[in-house]
């Protein structure tokens, strides 16, 4: 009996065919198994990044008052402070990155050149700061930089120089802080990168006649970019959001953006005041994170290619 | 019948609660002060006896100050019983709701500065800001007031002045333009901008922290600064060339303060009114170099004259000084911290 | 331009190359000359050096003696970049951050090859390897035979003396390999170029070589034609390595080959006293009646398994001395009628000509 009306099913409905609603229940059930499987991960990312991220966002269109308004975004023009600590804070992000990649760039490529055994242990030096704290090594910098620092001392007893150098309290000392700790953030992806750099190609490029120098230029350095480029953005936008080593070796006089949010936070009595810098430095994160991918995925579409 | 048990139940529960407070919870109050040695000081002066005295319990947190309490008390998650401020803090804590009423019949304010009296929160002790200055480096011909240390051309040298405490740094450029002490307050704080301003490009540093500021003049990295009488003690003790005194100095006060929603509110109130009595009042500057708030306490014989001194709110040492009105920046920190953070960036 | 190529190659002398890896001693004393225009073929086993050889031709591996002349110029010191040996690597090293015109446009833009000249010159060798109108494509877009044109084309572009090719068709599947065999045979056939090609196939070596020479640990073991190569191999390892062989046991005493107690027939001299192997290949043995008469030498065995295959067959059998050999031949029907059965005694005969003796190391 139900063999024959299975027989007639199918033959009542031609277009179906063999177990398709089987199969899709299949497919169905399996992404929601799937789905079941990334909930606990929706849901911590909903509940530690959208959530507080909205409600930053929310506080800070409430004034002391209570009232919505734009008065936290408004600050920012009426106080030329602001402007000035936006424009300290690029600087600083912008001068430290290129320091990162001055000196980041050799290393990760010495590094590359070496036999493994070498680059590990190598590579363990470049690590090695990561197990201590940023506080520690920021003081650590100040010891060596301050005008009667280790440095300066050393310079002077050489009879190098005749008065100390300017190297701490102020702008370049948190260049040189932040670059120290900024450093590995470059090396690594960038050291990574460079190790999937085929050797037969550069082999190629010699062999089809570009000198040692041509190799590097037009093949070396063009397959790091990648690498590179992820070096820089990280770099740069922790460089935005860094505390503690402007904090120490600024002098006070380099303040910058996150030292501006604890400024404002406990200056005023609503948060918003300190929320509206938080999304306005997200904000601009966020931008800069658009415009990197925008050039990177414009590179896997040609645009870099050589012509 | 399932609803009736439920009321019930409730009854019960709340029966138990309300016998279950005052036999266990209200033995223990939260106080918060700032930590490190300060807080081991107030811990032998004021805690340790009160626990005693009152045959309560008193754990400890620290705080970060104005933000934390506000924090919790917006968040109704009020973990602290008793909390230590700065006195301009206080005044807007106050402004903003966030404390409980203190009630003055369980606290004797008498010996304590009226202006350090309000309706929600009671002096406890003071730090002084005092100009240091290496004496490596001037010998004891260094600079005395604030007008000599912002004259660069007779005392040439590297110079700190705090950037956090706007409300410090403005008093002490008022100073400089050598307005009395008695007539510093209200601060005419265009005039002290003014007075920043002339000094700012011989700053080398603005220091953020009393550690920093230690730091700056231990290494030698500055030769003067604006530095808390507690740091600047502590310098001196451990034998840096160093050399300070009260003349001039800025009195800022410390207070103390009853979170609202608290929920030990009357034991709190116990304990408070024994923190600022004389007699554990009198205890502080055996410990430390912050003054007490209740000048009652050098009355108390406990303090050994040799000691008074040095303490900078002894009668003597007080009246050297400019006494921080906190009612004064309530109004007007943080317009004047706003001006001068634009001021002092580079 | 491209076709002149012919007139311009050069042979390479190669003489007294060592080569030691940390101690370890990888080219023993290696010499090889290679004709104008040649396409000769190392071919051997993995590990036995061919990749240092043709490393040390390019310049990317140092020697630690030897000499390498191209056309009497010594290149032994020269930098890679200006050797003129254009190379296919094994897997292809194409350029990843270039398209396919680039990639082969590259030796020619070193070479400063004005853009015209260039874009004509990459056009026509797009058009040789049959690439024609995928200049434009991205590298990652291309199948793996495409790749190989690629790099072949790039390799040969800027008419480089010689040309050199590690294992470049080993990443490709079986049909399309054999396939590129053939055009590769065809390209050189019309460019003439130098050209030292690397596998570890002995097929490909004989299908496309002019002259195969056969690497064994460091050493060269023979050079020849892949046809003598075949016929005649001078050594054991070599008989083995091209073709299949069956190996029987001789002995030479007062100037004659004797194997157990029958002399062989052979048409070349005895060589030395002692034992030596005879190599027979599966397809020259054949089935005969009786007694070795004439030219043909017979060995008596007994048969173990007949295998048909249709076009062949493969007939496993055991000689007397215990000893596996195989006979393979066509399935005519003279010789299908008198297939034998498994375990019937035959005998196998081998033609004077075809008797090949090596040493027995
Ligand atoms: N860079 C090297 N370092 C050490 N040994 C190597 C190196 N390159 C090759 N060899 C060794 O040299 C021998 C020959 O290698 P290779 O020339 O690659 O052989 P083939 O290409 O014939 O397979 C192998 O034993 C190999 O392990
Ligand atoms: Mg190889």
């Amino acid at each position: 009996m139900s063999i024959v009306s299975a027989s007639l099913d199918h033959a009542g409905r031609p277009d179906r065919a063999l177990n398709a609603d089987a199969l899709a229940a299949d497919a169905r059930r399996e992404s929601r198994g799937l789905l079941a499987l990334l909930s606990p991960g929706l849901f911590l990312v909903f509940a530690v990044i959208i959530v507080p991220i909205g409600w930053l966002f929310w506080l800070s269109l409430f004034d002391e008052t209570g009232q919505l308004s734009a008065a936290n975004y408004a600050r920012f023009f009426e106080q030329a402070s602001y402007i000035k600590t936006f424009v300290t804070t690029f600087k600083v992000a912008f001068i430290v990155t290129g320091a990162c990649v001055l000196f980041g760039y050799p290393l990760a490529y010495m590094l590359s050149q070496l036999p493994r055994r070498a680059a590990s242990i190598c590579l363990i030096f470049v690590i090695l700061p990561f197990w201590t704290s940023v506080l520690v090594r920021t003081y650590a910098w100040l010891v060596i930089l301050q005008r009667k620092g280790l440095v300066n001392s050393w310079l002077i007893d050489l009879g190098v120089i005749g008065q100390p150098l300017p190297l701490a309290n102020n702008f370049s000392g948190v260049v040189i802080g932040m670059t120290h700790i900024m450093l590995p953030f470059l090396v690594l992806p960038l050291y990574a990168s460079m190790k999937t750099i085929d050797v037969d190609c550069l082999r190629a490029g010699m062999n089809l006649g570009a000198s040692p120098a041509a190799t590097f230029r037009q093949i070396f350095f063009p397959l790091s970019l990648p690498g590179l480029a992820s070096g820089v953005v990280i770099v740069f936008v922790l460089c935005l959001g860094f505390f503690v080593t402007p904090a120490l070796m600024g002098g006070g006089k380099v303040i910058m953006w996150a030292m501006r949010m604890e400024q404002t936070t406990s200056l005023y009595s609503n948060w918003g005041a300190g929320a509206a810098l938080g999304v306005v430095l997200l904000g601009f994160t966020l931008a800069l994170l658009g415009l990197f991918q925008w050039l990177l995925g414009a590179r896997a579409t040609g645009v870099w290619s050589q012509r | 019948m399932t609803k009736r048990l439920c009321i019930h139940g409730l009854t019960v529960a709340g029966l138990l609660a309300s016998v279950a407070v005052p036999a266990s919870a209200a033995d223990t109050i939260t106080v918060a002060s700032w930590g490190g040695t300060y807080q081991e000081a107030q811990t032998k002066a004021f805690f340790d006896p009160t626990a005693k005295d009152l045959g309560i319990t008193i754990k400890q947190d620290t705080t970060n100050g104005l933000d934390d309490v506000r924090l919790q008390v917006t968040g109704n998650a009020v973990k602290w019983d008793i909390t230590e401020l700065g006195a301009d803090e206080c005044a807007r804590g106050s402004k903003e709701g966030l404390f409980e009423k203190l009630d003055y019949s369980v606290i004797d304010k008498s010996g304590i500065n009226p202006k350090l009296v309000h309706d929600d929160w009671v002096g406890i002790s003071y730090t002084s800001v005092v100009l240091i200055y290496r004496t490596d480096v001037f010998g004891d011909k260094g600079p005395k007031t604030w007008a000599d240390f912002w004259n660069v051309e007779k005392f040439p040298g590297r110079r700190a002045l705090s950037g956090s405490q706007a409300t410090e740094t403005l008093s002490v450029a008022a100073l400089a333009k050598g307005i009395p002490i008695d007539k510093v307050y209200p601060v005419d704080i265009d005039g002290a901008l003014q007075s920043v301003d002339k000094v700012k490009g011989h700053i080398d540093a603005w220091w953020t922290s009393g550690a920093q500021a230690m730091q700056l003049v231990k290494d030698g990295e500055v030769d003067m600064a604006s530095i808390w009488n507690g740091r600047a003690g502590t310098l001196k003790k451990s034998g840096a060339p160093v050399s300070f005194s009260f003349d001039q100095g800025v009195l800022t006060a410390d207070c103390m303060v009853i979170p609202k929603g608290s929920k030990n509110k009357d034991v709190a109130m116990k304990a408070l009114a024994k923190f600022v009595s004389p007699d554990l009042q009198a205890n502080l500057p055996l410990y430390v170099d912050n003054g007490p708030a209740n000048e009652k306490a050098f009355e108390t014989g406990k303090i050994p004259p040799e000691r008074i001194k040095d303490i900078n709110s002894a009668p003597e040492n007080v009246k050297k000084q400019v006494l921080q009105d906190p009612a004064f920046w309530r109004d007007t920190l943080v317009e004047a911290t706003e001006k001068f953070n634009n001021l002092i960036q580079q | 331009m491209l076709l002149s190529l012919a007139q311009s190659a050069l042979p390479i002398a190669i003489g007294g190359i060592e080569k030691r890896f940390g101690g370890v001693s990888v080219l023993h004393d290696l010499g090889l000359d290679v004709a104008a225009g040649e396409f000769l073929t190392l071919l051997g086993p993995s590990g036995s050096g061919k990749t240092t050889l043709l490393m040390i031709l390019a310049g990317f591996v140092r020697a630690n003696a030897g000499s390498i002349k191209v056309g009497g110029e010594e290149i032994i010191t020269m930098p890679p970049h200006k050797r003129n040996i254009g190379m296919v690597f094994q897997n292809y090293a194409l350029f990843p951050h270039m398209n396919v015109f680039h990639n082969i446009a590259f030796p020619l833009k070193q070479r400063r090859v004005s853009a015209t000249e260039t874009a004509e010159r990459v056009e026509r060798a797009l058009d040789l390897v049959q690439l024609k109108g995928l200049g434009e494509r991205r590298v990652d877009q291309l199948s793996g035979g495409q790749r190989q044109r690629v790099a072949l084309a790039r390799a040969i572009v800027f008419e480089p003396r010689i040309v050199l090719m590690d294992e470049p068709l080993s990443a490709l599947d079986k049909s399309l390999r054999e396939h590129m065999q053939i055009e590769l045979r065809n390209l050189h056939r019309r460019l003439g170029m130098t050209t030292v090609y690397v596998t570890h196939d002995q097929r490909e070596a004989i299908t496309m070589s002019d002259r195969i020479a056969v690497m064994n640990a460091g050493r060269i073991e023979q050079i020849d034609q892949p046809e003598v190569l075949y016929a005649k191999p001078q050594t054991k390892f070599v008989a083995g390595f091209i073709g299949e062989s069956n190996f029987v046991p001789v002995e030479c005493r007062n100037g004659s080959v004797w194997y157990e107690d029958r002399k062989l027939r052979m048409t070349t001299a005895a060589p030395s006293a002692g034992r030596h192997l005879m190599v027979v290949r599966p397809e020259k043995l054949r089935l005969i009646n009786g007694e070795q008469s004439g030219d043909v030498n017979a060995l008596p065995a007994t048969v173990g398994d007949v295998i048909y295959q249709g076009d062949s067959f493969v007939c496993y059998a055991t000689l007397r001395d215990g000893r596996q050999v195989t006979l393979r031949d066509y399935c005519r029907s003279d010789v299908l009628a008198k297939l034998p059965g498994p375990g019937e005694p035959i005998t196998l005969g081998i033609d004077a000509q075809d008797v090949v003796l090596v040493a027995d190391q």
